[in-house]
């Protein structure tokens, strides 16, 4: 019975391929003089790197966690290259038309629509910010976003046009010595996306980034920063590949969300960076840490659908610290062959009233393990505060694992905290049922696995729904012999 | 997770390095000892950084000596610290870890052995031996590794094959106030040879005065093919007591394990579970209450390790915290790469009923093998508005509403209890966690109107 | 026995009652009518003194008292019965346990002697044949995994038990079947008595044919609109809410 589920569910990494393109590539290292060049590289103003050199005298006192259910040999931070941007973007394309073609079709090839017309041909309402490496390639649609009083720019760019909302917020969500990769991202970051959403705006389009890792030995230390001023409301999409190598990649990303009073953040992220091959060579390393912090009545929303990287640590956050404020927390995890994840959410509830709701669905198949772990925390002061966590496992064969580690505090009587858990398997009576009624065994699998997230994939907007749907279908297609 | 190799010997750690090496040796039970030393002298000591003890400082330990305790227990009044009117059973007494010939029975049931190990005969002690440790890991608890360390004295419950125990034993462990402060080791281990069966009621009394003593208590179970213990462990120590208590059980094929655990708050009081399916069709229902208030602080931790296929686990724990008491669960579920067809289902219920009250939950499964069914549920809440109303808009006053309320929340778990003795004794007990008032409890207490009294009606 | 000035009362900052006049004599039946939304469960639940119901105006007093000030607990102690519309469970709470701290409280109250526990089991038992109850229920949950027939019928044991002065029965006849309906309706009329009053909120006429009220209120918008005799409760039957709001406004 296993043998045959694995057939179904051998995935093709469509995403694998290599561009072709000249790099600028620090050769493998960490030090101050890396860490130097880099702030250089981006003409980085002196309290920057400043910032830099303190957080990584924090992380070299750091240890790397080894709490999570996963296991991978020990990482060669010095074995890792921590810059690497495409040369012909030295000379920092004004738009797209100026931006090389290569890089270009890289991206047509991986199905992201950057020419704005194409988007205005109705293909999607959606403005990109591309990543490739170390650096923003193009920024989409930046003009009509501006109408709008919308900033959306790569992080670098912030740096310099609007350096006192960078520096009152970059940080503030994350602090430098948050944890191990926290505080090595603080040191090395290399770009990333910037949003601010004026007071009561409700941001015109959806945003995007895209991200890529491309070189090799290279890491990726992308760093996103959204402020959400009060009132207004924005939906970000956030992408990611790489492509297939035997060695191991780290990408070590931290995001933060400010959601002021009234405010809303949508956050979706479909992860789908190089999981490694089916013997379980290669792959990201995908250690990232992600938070949002609610003030008054704001709501914060992260969806996401993981199905790459070898190893996955990731618990995007909700600290709700204003009344009423929401947190939410939708996941969809899938891991196959060899990927192990520890992935999950925190929500920490500091005021009144406070509602946060997890819902998380994880798929595990081949030799995979997978593994939900979850905080939430009432605080004394969270008076009426509520969550409500439901917290599912799909097993698909044998060989895999499927783990549940919700920790729950409550230090406040009149907070209501519901945690609920079930494991269950796609059965041979369901695989049967289907097939009797002439359903072929790779589509039965899909579906019920569909099934199976429906709940999570309603949370996400329309294009990355379809997106996520054919991710998982790919993850479990391809291999019905 | 690697942790900090011991770099604090508390004296808590040297006081029990003390008291290993002045035990006299009795030369049979040396290997356990030494096993459970060499476990015990590498393990660190926790700290809230240590998984297993997160939400439990032990703090407490590190500040003062432990000494052996004095005998300075008055034996008049003893029994009734423990009697459970209208239950008939044997009762096997130790105080401070030291059996007590005076309050205990002589028991002599054919197929069964059931003796303290200070007057066990030869044949007796090398059965003990022969099983002692066995199942007591050492691994996850400093304080099982210590137990290991200190056997010495402690009760050999053996039930032959095929017999039935006639009457529940009663193992009752005192605990008296001391000068000094002081800790005492205590161990029990339970045989269940094929298709025996056995009810085991384990009871932990103290006087009611500030205890200044730590126990630490281990008991082993195994549980042969087809066999059933029915298991109770009572904790109604003074709330000054301090408790490190470990139960480990073995199940083999077919065999049942019925656990009903209640536990009273301590200063610190922490229980670890440890259940082993260890062959196909074995059965484990356990069932929990604590209830701590004032200040005092309960941590229960239970391991349910399914190995075999075909197993099942029932798990029901409900906690109310008053005051500024504390409790941490932690329920485990862990099923093994071979456990097929395992059906798990693990329930935590808590009720909060102050502001500077605090819970800790934390269910875990861990999960290799596909064709299971596991669940766990966790709730924290406090006591029902709408129900409130309900008692209130019929004359009932809020104080004994929420009293009513809030026994109700643990009352489905006592009556579940088959021992009607054991039940009769416990919910004025645990009715008198939530009032002193009398009059507030009358009517959960009321024999001809409670749930329980079957012939009222 | 009930004299209801101008009552304000609002839930969760939205005004719901908004000037309601209500005199209830001892003996009478009020029956009040009214459409969904229109205030009926929050008078029941204002007078019962609930939490999370705000009186913002007026006054009511009952037996001469000003029962406002009172505790829920209070108020049912001095006579004032409220039968659920839907009743709670609470499971772990006996049903006996229940009614006997009920008992208990209420007759302390009035001055008189605690029951001992075989007299009010007896009692127990007759009430709950009285509604056609089994009497397995009063071993059971307050109300766990009772029909919602079942439910009904426990809450008019319980008046039954209780001997209120004032009864206000709040939809007792929503989700009953006919044969369930006349149980209850015969346990009210069995407790009719000089000195003992109901209001009966109801939104069909149908249990106003089992209950005979003496007046009828129409209440709409949080005040009452319209008032008359039995006969009124037909006339509604016949020609809807609408009519009586199409004629206010």
């Amino acid at each position: 019975m296993t043998e045959e589920f694995d057939q179904y569910i051998k995935s093709d990494y469509e995403a694998g391929f290599v561009t072709d393109v000249e790099s600028e590539t620090l050769p493998p290292g960490l030090n101050e003089d890396v860490i130097r060049f880099i702030s250089n590289k981006k003409g980085e103003p002196e309290w920057l790197l400043e910032w830099r050199l303190k957080a990584f005298q924090v992380w070299k006192e750091m240890e790397e966690p080894e709490w999570a259910h996963v296991h991978y040999p020990k990482i060669d931070f010095q074995d890792i290259s921590y810059y690497s941007a495409p040369k012909s973007m030295d000379d920092k394309p004004q738009s797209l038309d100026e931006v090389d073609p290569e890089l270009l079709r890289t991206y047509e090839k991986l199905g992201i629509p950057l020419h704005e017309q194409a988007v205005l041909a109705g293909v999607a309402n959606v403005a990109m910010d591309i990543v490739f490496d170390s650096v923003s390639v193009a920024t989409t649609f930046r003009e009509k976003l501006s109408e709008a009083g919308v900033i959306f720019m790569p992080i670098s760019e912030a740096v310099h046009k609007h350096p006192e909302l960078v520096k009152k917020y970059m940080g503030s969500v994350v602090p430098q010595k948050d944890n191990y990769y926290a505080a090595l991202n603080c040191a090395v970051f290399s770009d990333g996306s910037f949003v601010y959403i004026p007071k009561g705006v409700r941001c015109p389009m959806e945003l995007s980034t895209y991200f890529r890792i491309n070189e090799e030995k290279t890491g990726q230390f992308e760093r996103t920063l959204i402020i959400a001023d009060e009132g207004s409301h924005v939906s970000y999409l956030e992408g990611c590949t790489a492509p297939m190598r035997d060695e191991n990649q780290l990408h070590a990303a931290v995001v933060e969300l400010v959601v002021l009073d009234d405010a809303e953040i949508k956050y979706s992220t479909v992860q789908n960076w190089y999981p490694g091959d089916s013997e379980g060579k290669g792959g990201i390393y995908n250690f990232v840490t992600k938070r949002a912090v609610a003030h008054k009545n704001a709501k914060v929303s992260w969806t996401q659908v993981e199905t790459g990287s070898a190893v996955t640590w990731k618990y995007p956050s909700c600290i709700l610290k204003g009344d009423n404020a929401i947190g939410e927390f939708y996941s969809v995890a899938l891991t196959n062959n060899y990927q192990q994840a520890d992935t999950g959410t925190k929500m920490i509830h500091i005021g009144k009233n406070t509602k946060s709701t997890i819902i998380s669905k994880g798929i595990s198949a081949g030799k995979s393990q997978n593994a939900y772990r979850g905080l939430v925390r009432m605080n004394p002061s969270a008076e009426g505060a509520r969550n409500f966590t439901q917290c599912d496992s799909l097993l698909i064969g044998d060989k895999c694992g499927a783990h549940t580690f919700p920790y729950i505090e409550s230090k406040h009587p009149s907070a209501i905290i519901e945690h609920e858990a079930t494991t269950s398997t796609v059965s041979e009576d369901q695989m049967f049922l289907c097939q009797q009624r002439g359903i072929d065994p790779e589509k039965a699998v899909s579906m019920i696995v569909n099934g199976f997230c429906k709940e999570v994939f309603k949370e996400l907007p329309m294009e990355f729904a379809v997106e996520a749907g054919k991710l998982l279908e790919v993850s479990l297609e391809g291999s019905v012999g | 997770m690697t942790e900090a190799s011991n770099a604090i010997v508390s004296p808590f750690t040297q006081s029990a390095l003390d008291f290993v090496k002045s035990l006299e040796v009795s030369g049979d039970f040396g290997e356990v000892r030494e096993s459970g030393m060499a476990a015990f002298e590498s393990l660190p000591f926790p700290t809230r950084k240590t998984e297993d003890w997160k939400y439990t400082s032990l703090h407490a330990l590190t500040t003062q000596d432990y000494n052996r305790p004095a005998d300075n227990f008055d034996l008049d009044n003893a029994s009734e610290l423990f009697e459970v009117s209208g239950l008939d059973a044997y009762q096997l007494v130790f105080i401070n870890g030291v059996f007590v010939s005076e309050l205990s029975d002589e028991i002599s049931e054919a197929g069964v052995s059931a003796v303290p190990l200070s007057v066990a005969s030869d044949a007796q002690r090398a059965l003990f031996k022969q099983h002692v440790g066995n199942i007591a890991e050492t691994r996850r608890n400093l304080f099982t590794a210590l137990n290991n360390a200190t056997v010495e004295e402690g009760v050999l419950l053996h039930v032959e094959k095929n017999v039935q125990l006639k009457k529940p034993i009663q193992v009752i462990n005192i605990t008296s106030a001391q000068q000094q402060t002081s800790s005492a080791f205590a161990r029990c281990l339970v045989v269940l040879e094929q298709q025996a069966e056995a009810t085991l009621i384990e009871q932990f009394v103290s006087t009611a005065e500030e205890q200044n003593i730590l126990l630490n208590q281990v008991t082993e179970i195994n549980i042969g093919d087809g066999a059933k213990l029915n298991h109770y462990r009572l904790h109604t120590e003074d709330e000054s007591s301090l408790h490190f208590g470990g139960v480990y059980v073995d199940l083999n094929r077919d065999s049942q394990f019925e656990s009903y655990q209640i536990a009273l708050g301590g200063k610190i009081k922490r229980l670890d579970v440890v259940v082993n399916h260890n062959q196909a069709g074995s059965h484990c229902e356990m069932k929990g209450v604590y209830l701590p208030k004032h200040n005092q602080h309960v941590d229960i931790h239970s391991y349910i390790e399914h190995i075999a296929a075909n197993c099942t686990t029932d798990e029901t724990y409900r906690g109310i915290m008053a005051d500024q008491s504390k409790a941490v669960f932690n329920g485990r579920i862990h099923i093994h790469p071979d456990a097929q067809k395992t059906l798990a289902n693990l329930s935590n219920k808590n009720l909060l009923l102050s502001n500077k009250a605090q819970i800790n939950s934390k269910p875990e499964l861990e999960i290799y093998a596909d064709d299971v069914r596991c669940a766990h549920g966790v709730t924290v809440a406090q006591l029902d508005d709408k129900a409130c109303f309900y008692l209130q808009s019929r004359g009932i006053s809020r104080q004994e509403a929420e009293i009513m309320l809030s026994f109700a929340f643990i009352n489905e778990l006592l009556e579940s209890i088959p021992v009607d003795a054991l039940r009769q004794k416990l919910r004025p007990l645990l009715a008198q966690q939530f009032t002193s008032n009398e009059s507030l409890t009358q009517h959960i207490l009321d024999e001809e109107i409670g749930v329980c009294s079957e012939g009222a009606l | 026995m009930l004299s209801i000035k101008n009552l304000q009362a609002k839930v969760e900052e939205k005004d719901i009652l908004k000037g309601l006049n209500i005199e209830v004599k001892p003996g009478e039946i009020h029956a009040i009518m009214g459409p969904n939304g229109a205030g009926k469960s929050t008078l029941g639940n204002v007078l019962s003194g609930r939490d999370g119901y705000t009186v913002t105006g007026g006054e009511v007093s009952f037996l001469g008292k000003n029962i406002l000030e009172m505790d829920a607990e209070e108020r049912a102690r001095e006579g004032l019965f409220l039968a659920f519309q839907y009743p709670v469970e609470i499971p772990g709470v006996s049903n006996l346990e229940f009614l006997k701290a009920s008992v208990d409280a209420v007759r302390s109250h009035r001055g008189e002697e605690a029951m001992d526990s075989m007299t009010f089991l007896k009692l127990a038992r007759e009430k709950c044949k009285a509604v056609n109850l089994d009497q397995n229920f009063l071993k059971r949950g307050v109300n766990e995994g009772f029909s919602g027939g079942e439910k009904k019928r426990n809450e008019i044991m319980q008046m039954m038990l209780l001997e209120p002065k004032l009864c206000i029965l709040d939809e007792t006849d929503s989700g009953l079947d006919i044969d369930a309906l006349q149980v209850v309706a015969e346990g009210v009329n069995s407790q009719r008595d000089p000195n003992r009053s109901f209001i009966v909120v109801t939104h069909y006429q149908r249990l106003l044919d089992y209950i005979v009220p003496d007046f009828v209120h129409v209440l709409a918008d949080g005040k009452i609109v319209k008032s008359g005799g039995k006969e009124l409760a037909l006339e509604l039957e016949e020609k809807g809410y609408g009519w009586i709001e199409n004629e206010g406004a």
